[in-house]
């Protein structure tokens, strides 16, 4: 703490503060306009986090946003009918605004929540002064909202091709050129009374409850979505723990709590006793009424040196995501070492987490050159595998902030499994030049490159988005090692919107691509080689019978030892046919101030607001705010 | 004069069109499709054709570029929507929530202001909100890089040749040499963080506030990085007047040298000096975007980095349409103003 008191009373000292206010006398008389100077904004004994985005937000309206940060904020505005438990590892679904967690009847295809009674909105003039409680009526409209054509829903994909009568009814209204009804009645909703809601699907799906723990698919009241009408981005009222109370886009968040909240309290029972992070948050939270925080300011910064200043100047009370430029000199020996002197003499924290998602590099399997099914075929794709530098990728290119992919699904989620390995993915050089050399893909023209077995020559294509620093490094790296055993290859840059295009359509060699789970179950990953999917997320367009019937097989059964069986089943098959390369999970460093109390990262949920606490002496001491 | 400000906005016209053609070309051909990009993760062929038609960038080519034409006269979009059905009426359903009481929806065919594709946000709307802190920064950065400049072209031109005048000019040289960028990221640790001068970055609702606590590093860096090129240039415009006969035979009649420097040489030099001005003045418009970037600004830069990386039309094009309506606007001004520093300009 005294080193914090120590910056400030150097700040104060400089002589060249006084510059600051020259400067500004300055221009001041050069504009002409004057405003009336307001009292400074956060009132003294409120609890008030203040806090970074590294992207900008698009809006607040649930069914309409897709970008994780406008996803973080409606988390905090509105709930979900579920949840996760905010302690419990690997990740556990918890009830939040229905009585409890539904079991799948049925056979799967049959799920039933009933909300709990007095939930109510937050206050909104549309409701005119009265309390307005959360109905089931609520929920459904909802998820009729994810398919209304004009909602545009980026998330549609949810509720397609799953509840009876819902694809039904929006073809009808696409090609008789109509609105979408609310009041038309959907034969798999069903409303059963005040606070139940009961969904019937085509095919039974286990994880179709997962969907409801989103922070996406959450019930909004219809006279709000239709008084608002365009503006609902700007206007989100829901029975979440805060509402907004300012939005200047893309420069400042602020919620407050809200009044009708009714509060929640921290769950202890699946702590761990040995987590640190876990016993400080059952230290500062349990017990009480969350949320504590009065107000949490977001202010979204896209630039990484301002958002990494902003919080070594004491601006803001935690870093997220740190940028990857700024990690060697928060933690000049590695994630495992000591946190940068300045830092530890102001008792900051980071709390390591690697995200529940993968990074990889497809490859088209309908390509003549890198696709194809025939022994040869997975030989020459497993040799540019094994040529892959994946170890320097993650030292230099992620300056060690992620992990080894064994798998293609993300860690922590149901169904990952840390034992899975497979030696088919290790970088091997040696390996790779050997497989070429055995299958025929030698220099048969004697022009220092590869050709394929039947004299072509090898020219590979690698597309990558525009602009992306992180993507052109990886080009490099792969130009790099393919050329070390003599495959040439190209990177072409393409506009994001183009590289989408063009990975939909079959029409690109190889493309690196990240996923980040959904909802944390290992079908959300495997669902990228499902075949039938061609066209819509499996952008390697690979098709193998073998796989898509365990898919399908593991749909129909819930979380088990049995469906773990067929998951690994289906990663042997991967790591056999390698319609990928198997990249990283991608980790992230948080850094904290020791006066914020209770900080854990969940590995699915977005922010932590809810289950944060200040000790506002300490704050105040050191930031002067 | 009525006449020729008259014939010059008719001229203005045929040229707006042009940009206007130009703007939509490269748009359709280089900009992407952006349905994909509005799609989300998990998406299909039909959704794809679903956003397009919601956008109204399946019509053809001619249709969307009339709709762009009607968009940049009126500020209204009328291809949205595009559902012909008569309003559905209002059901009274006694299982639902009573207190829910659903309106018919709105008739069809009403026309609504212009709206961001990523956000929905209405476009002018968009403008109107960040032009505020654009030129808080960018009209200190111009009134104040030009009379600095000016200041100090007069003064190394008087004393053209000697150590100080090369070494302003080195100098000059120098700093033209370095990008604005390193400048930003350099200024803003020592002067924002190490030595705690200025903020790091931020931006407040208050006017004053921003003037004087947000506003002056950004303002100094701009100044900074504008000076050199500026005080170079107008140097050269004081050293041609200097030389001209009418300098020498002022000074043969006995006229104080500041009287020559700042009335004779200054008021010839003006010209070239307000054209330069003139061609700077539309940027302050949509200010800086490395500045607002770095800075955590609020501006029009940002919005349309934004807006460029979210392949969101209906911005880029207005702030395109809206910028180039203001060089137009200020070309004209530019031309009049000729006639208040000359008087020997005529208009024809």
């Amino acid at each position: 703490m005294s080193q914090i008191g120590i910056s400030h009373h150097r700040k104060s000292e400089t002589p060249l503060r006084a510059i600051r206010s020259v400067v500004g006398l300055l221009i001041a008389t050069i504009v002409a306009a004057g405003f009336v100077m307001p009292a400074f904004s956060a009132p003294a004994e409120k609890k008030v986090v203040r806090l970074a985005f590294r992207a900008i937000e698009t809006g607040f309206d649930p069914q309409r946003v897709e970008d994780r940060y406008s996803v973080g904020i409606c988390e905090n505005l509105f709930e979900s009918l579920l949840t996760y438990d905010w302690l419990a590892r690997p990740v556990r679904l918890a009830p939040q605004a229905v009585e409890q967690v539904p079991e799948g009847e049925e056979g799967g295809t049959r799920f039933t929540f009933r909300l709990k009674p007095g939930i109510y909105f937050a206050p909104d003039p549309v409701f005119k002064g009265k309390k307005r409680e959360l109905v089931a009526a609520d929920v459904e409209y909802a998820i009729k909202r994810f398919r209304d054509p004009e909602v545009r829903s980026p998330y549609s994909w949810l509720f397609e091709d799953k509840i009876i009568g819902l694809d039904e009814y929006v073809d009808k209204i696409k090609k008789a050129n109509r609105k979408f009804d609310y009041d038309t009645r959907i034969e798999g909703i069903t409303v059963r009374d005040r606070y139940t809601i009961s969904f019937k699907l085509r095919e039974p799906d286990y994880n179709f409850i997962y969907f409801f723990a989103m922070p996406n698919v959450v019930p909004v009241a219809r006279e709000v979505i239709e008084a608002y009408g365009a503006d609902t981005m700007a206007h989100p009222v829901g029975t979440g723990p805060f509402v907004l109370k300012e939005w200047v886009r893309a420069s400042k968040i602020v919620l407050e709590r809200n009044p009708n909240y009714r509060g929640h309290k921290l769950n202890t029972e699946f702590a761990d006793a040995n987590d640190s992070w876990d016993q400080d948050a059952i230290k500062s939270l349990a017990g009480k009424t969350l949320p504590l925080i009065d107000r949490v300011e977001i202010y979204p910064i896209e630039q990484e040196q301002p958002r990494y200043l902003a919080f070594m100047d004491l601006q803001h009370d935690y870093l997220e995501e740190t940028p990857l430029a700024f990690v060697q000199q928060l933690m000049p020996n590695g994630a495992k070492g000591k946190l940068a002197p300045v830092l530890e003499r102001r008792n900051v924290r980071m709390f390591r987490e690697d995200q529940p998602e993968v990074v990889w590099d497809a490859f088209n399997m309908d390509d003549p050159f890198v696709g194809g099914y025939k022994p040869e075929n997975i030989a020459f794709r497993r040799a540019l595998v094994h040529a892959h530098d994946r170890p320097s990728e993650i030292k230099i290119v992620r300056s060690g902030q992620a992990i080894v992919a064994n798998s293609p699904i993300g860690p922590g989620v149901v169904g990952f499994d840390p034992t899975f390995r497979t030696s088919e993915q290790e970088y091997d050089p040696a390996r790779a030049r050997a497989l070429l050399d055995m299958y025929g893909y030698i220099d048969r023209d004697k022009d220092g490159w590869r050709d394929m077995p039947d004299g072509r020559q090898i020219i590979l294509q690698y597309k990558y988005q525009a602009n992306e620093q992180e993507q052109r490094q990886r080009a490099a790296l792969w130009i790099k090692c393919l050329a070390a055993v003599g495959i040439r290859m190209e990177a072409q840059e393409v506009q994001f919107s183009d590289l989408i295009k063009d990975r939909k359509v079959g029409k690109f060699q190889m493309s690196g691509i990240a996923w980040i789970a959904d909802y944390p179950d290992a079908q959300n990953f495997l669902q990228l080689l499902y075949g039938p999917n061609t066209d819509i997320s499996n952008d390697a367009r690979f098709k193998l019978a073998a796989y898509d019937r365990l898919y399908l097989q593991a749909l129909r059964i819930p979380d088990s030892p049995e469906r773990n069986k067929i998951y690994r089943e289906m990663n042997r098959l991967l790591a056999a046919y390698a319609p990928w390369r198997y990249g990283v999970h991608r980790s992230f460093s948080h850094f904290i101030n020791p006066w914020v109390r209770g900080y854990k990262k969940h590995p699915i949920l977005y922010t932590s607001f809810k289950f944060l606490d200040i000790d506002v002496a300490m704050q105040r001491a050191a930031t002067n705010h | 004069m009525g006449a020729y400000v008259l014939r010059r906005i008719g001229q203005m016209i045929p040229t707006l069109a042009g940009v206007m053609l130009l703007i939509f070309v490269l748009f359709n051909a280089v900009g992407g499709d952006p349905a994909l990009q509005l799609a989300g993760k998990i998406t299909n062929k039909e959704q794809i054709e679903n956003i397009r038609k919601q956008l109204g960038v399946d019509q053809p080519m001619y249709v969307q570029l009339g709709y762009f034409a009607f968009e940049v006269a009126t500020g209204f979009n009328c291809t949205w929507r595009s559902y012909t059905e008569k309003p559905v009426p209002p059901k009274v359903d006694a299982k639902a929530d009573p207190k829910v009481a659903p309106k018919a929806d709105a008739p069809k065919g009403g026309c609504e202001a212009v709206r961001s594709w990523a956000t929905n946000e209405e476009v002018p709307k968009i403008l109107a909100t960040r032009i505020g802190p654009t030129l808080t920064i960018m009209i200190p950065v111009l009134v104040l890089e030009t009379v600095i400049a000016l200041l100090l072209a007069i003064g190394v031109a008087y004393m053209r040749g000697t150590l100080t005048d090369r070494m302003i000019m080195m100098l000059c040289t120098v700093a033209m040499s370095i990008s604005f960028l390193v400048y930003i990221i350099v200024a803003q640790y020592f002067f924002g963080f190490k030595w705690g001068i200025f903020p790091v970055q931020g931006w407040s609702d208050n006017f004053w506030k921003n003037v004087a606590t947000y506003a002056p590093l950004p303002v100094m860096l701009a100044i900074f990085v504008g000076l050199a090129p500026a005080l170079r240039l107008y140097r050269s415009f004081f050293l041609d007047e200097i030389n001209n006969d009418y300098v020498r035979t002022a000074r043969a009649k006995g006229v104080s040298e500041n009287m020559v420097m700042l009335k004779h040489v200054m008021r010839n030099a003006m010209i070239p000096i307000l054209t330069n001005v003139g061609i700077a003045l539309p940027g302050i418009f949509v200010g800086s975007f490395l500045l607002e970037s770095f800075f955590s600004i609020p501006g029009l830069g940002r919005e349309i980095l934004v807006a460029v990386n979210r392949s969101d039309f209906p911005v880029i094009k207005a702030a395109t349409v809206y910028l180039a309506m203001l060089t137009m606007l200020i070309n004209l001004l530019v031309d009049v103003l000729y006639k208040a520093v000359d008087p020997r300009v005529t208009f024809k």
